[in-house]
């Protein structure tokens, strides 16, 4: 694989604090898909398809009417899951445009927090049902909660401490000092600040867990061929993977086979033999920040450092820009940049193969993006200069 | 007094889960067709796909497997509660089963991984009229 799509255009909404978006959410998803048309060098009348994810709440007929697209030609939700499968829409948009199903399509995620609520707000309800029975009424109400049971067994059985979350957190937040559009820029992090922040839930502090924010973020997609015509130097889909392992559904009640690891160890296997490539092949890389035990066991599933290797792989600056092996979360990551679902790393993972990160890597041949770990469907997208 | 507060968030009780949550034993679902235990139940057995299932009452032993400890409120029915612990216990007859619990005789800094264990039941009226709940919970042994 493969290589017969690219993405021509990247564009995002201005991302707010949560619910300090002036805009509605509706708002922010078309003002993200028309710059990332206008960046493309194409017109809205040109798109004629769109992809999302987790039950986005603005939809395809919506937006096409709204935005003065041409007509629908494919229109796709990638399920189940939020976060974790913020690469499927790259999956399923490169399908498309190496099928021919459309020409140009946009693939998006909007959020306004503020407008619709949080995600780690979750109200009281009478009654949980299915896999929640199992877990609320012992007070398991939060994805931190959800997210910290793995993390503490790994601690324990690869021996790996809390410097290894603390050096996740500290490189999205110096990223993110010089990216003007994050959220956290002009706000530096030490260890000092990381160590002293407050317990959230054990083993997390409060700088192991994401923001939650207002903003949208879009990119266009079309074939090689017709990229020739337009503005951007086209970044090849090279690979793009998602799933889930056998029985993962036991994953929701941490009763999987594996457990614990961050369930992304089958999506590294495909994405990689798709590829043809291996882990040492890329350059840059952007993991999710749901909170940063399950980014570290997700460096780990990804093949960058077995699970008592991976404290020592994160240490020593040697996934910050400029001088690390790996510099990740290269914007800021949901962390610091902004928590648009993840859907703010795969364009950043675009962006450092154009060469137009604000912590820009030298000579990116190979760009990785791995949506949201923790739950248990996965996805990965390799984005690459060459097909 | 149970763990979590009143009004606390109760079971949806099913004819899928009602033996684990109603019956103040600790069981666990069992397949009559290849005789493998799973948990959570599911409609069918996921190892043979047998719809002949039944429940078998474990021993209650387990161990501390792993556990978390909220801190922060994700809202404000907990703002009164935090910290508190949730345990994940791995049975002792069973070890490829795990469930989630409150270690309900702890103090946050008494939980540690590999503690055993032993189930015991708190009941808890559904004040909306629901089915008596015997709620699987853990004390130390």
């Amino acid at each position: 694989m493969h290589g017969t799509s690219v993405v021509v255009g990247v564009g995002e909404s201005t991302y707010y604090r949560a619910g300090r978006s002036p805009e509605s959410e509706f708002q922010l998803a078309c003002i993200a898909i028309r710059n990332a048309v206008a960046d493309a060098g194409l017109q809205l009348g040109d798109v004629d398809g769109f992809v999302t994810y987790s039950m986005d709440r603005n939809d395809s007929l919506r937006l096409m009417t709204a935005l003065g697209t041409g007509e629908l030609s494919f229109s796709a939700m990638s399920w189940p899951g939020g976060g974790n499968i913020s690469a499927m829409p790259i999956q399923i948009a490169d399908a498309a445009i190496t099928a021919g199903y459309a020409k140009h399509i946009v693939v998006f995620r909007a959020l306004a927090q503020g407008q619709f609520g949080r995600f780690g707000r979750p109200p009281v309800a009478a009654y949980a049902s299915g896999d929640q029975a199992y877990k609320r009424p012992y007070g398991e109400a939060s994805p931190a909660m959800n997210n910290a049971m793995p993390w503490t067994r790994y601690m324990h059985d690869y021996g790996v401490t809390a410097e290894a979350t603390c050096n996740v957190s500290l490189a999205s937040y110096a990223h993110a000092q010089r990216n003007p559009r994050a959220i956290r820029y002009g706000q530096p992090l030490t260890r000092e600040d990381y160590y002293n922040s407050r317990w959230i839930v054990y083993p997390y502090r409060l700088f192991d867990c994401t923001q939650e924010n207002d903003g949208a973020a879009a990119m266009v997609l079309t074939t090689p061929e017709r990229a020739r015509e337009l503005k951007q130097t086209p970044v090849y889909v090279k690979s793009a993977a998602a799933g889930a392992a056998q029985r993962a559904g036991l994953q929701s009640t941490y009763n999987e086979p594996y457990f614990p690891y961050s369930r992304r160890l089958h999506v590294a296997d495909r994405l990689w033999s798709q590829a043809g490539i291996g882990p040492k092949d890329v350059q840059v890389a952007q993991f999710y920040e749901n909170f940063t035990g399950s980014t570290v066991m997700c460096i780990s599933d990804m093949g960058f450092a077995p699970p008592d290797g991976i404290e020592e792989f994160l240490s020593n600056g040697n996934i910050q820009w400029p001088n690390g092996g790996l510099p990740i979360n290269t914007s800021g990551a949901n962390l610091a940049e902004a928590y648009i679902h993840g859907f703010e790393n795969q364009l950043e993972a675009v962006r450092q193969v154009r060469g137009q990160s604000t912590c820009q890597v030298e000579n990116v041949e190979f760009s990785l993006a791995v949506g949201g770990p923790g739950a248990p469907v996965g996805s990965a997208a390799l984005y690459s200069k060459q097909p | 007094m149970p763990y979590m507060p009143d009004g606390w968030t109760l079971p949806q009780v099913d004819d899928w889960n009602r033996a684990f949550f109603t019956s103040g034993k600790l069981m666990v679902q069992h397949c009559m067709d290849c005789d493998r235990v799973q948990h959570p139940p599911e409609h069918l057995c996921i190892w043979c796909q047998g719809m002949n299932l039944d429940y078998l009452e474990a021993s209650g032993k387990g161990e501390v497997y792993s556990y978390v400890l909220p801190h922060h409120p994700p809202n404000e029915k907990l703002l009164t509660r935090v910290p508190y612990n949730i345990v994940l216990v791995a049975l002792e007859d069973y070890p490829h089963v795990r469930i989630v619990g409150n270690l309900i005789d702890a103090e946050i800094d008494e939980v540690k991984i590999g503690i055993p264990v032993q189930v015991t039941f708190e009941e808890i009226v559904d004040p909306n009229g629901g089915p008596t709940i015997q709620l699987p919970q853990w004390v130390r042994r």
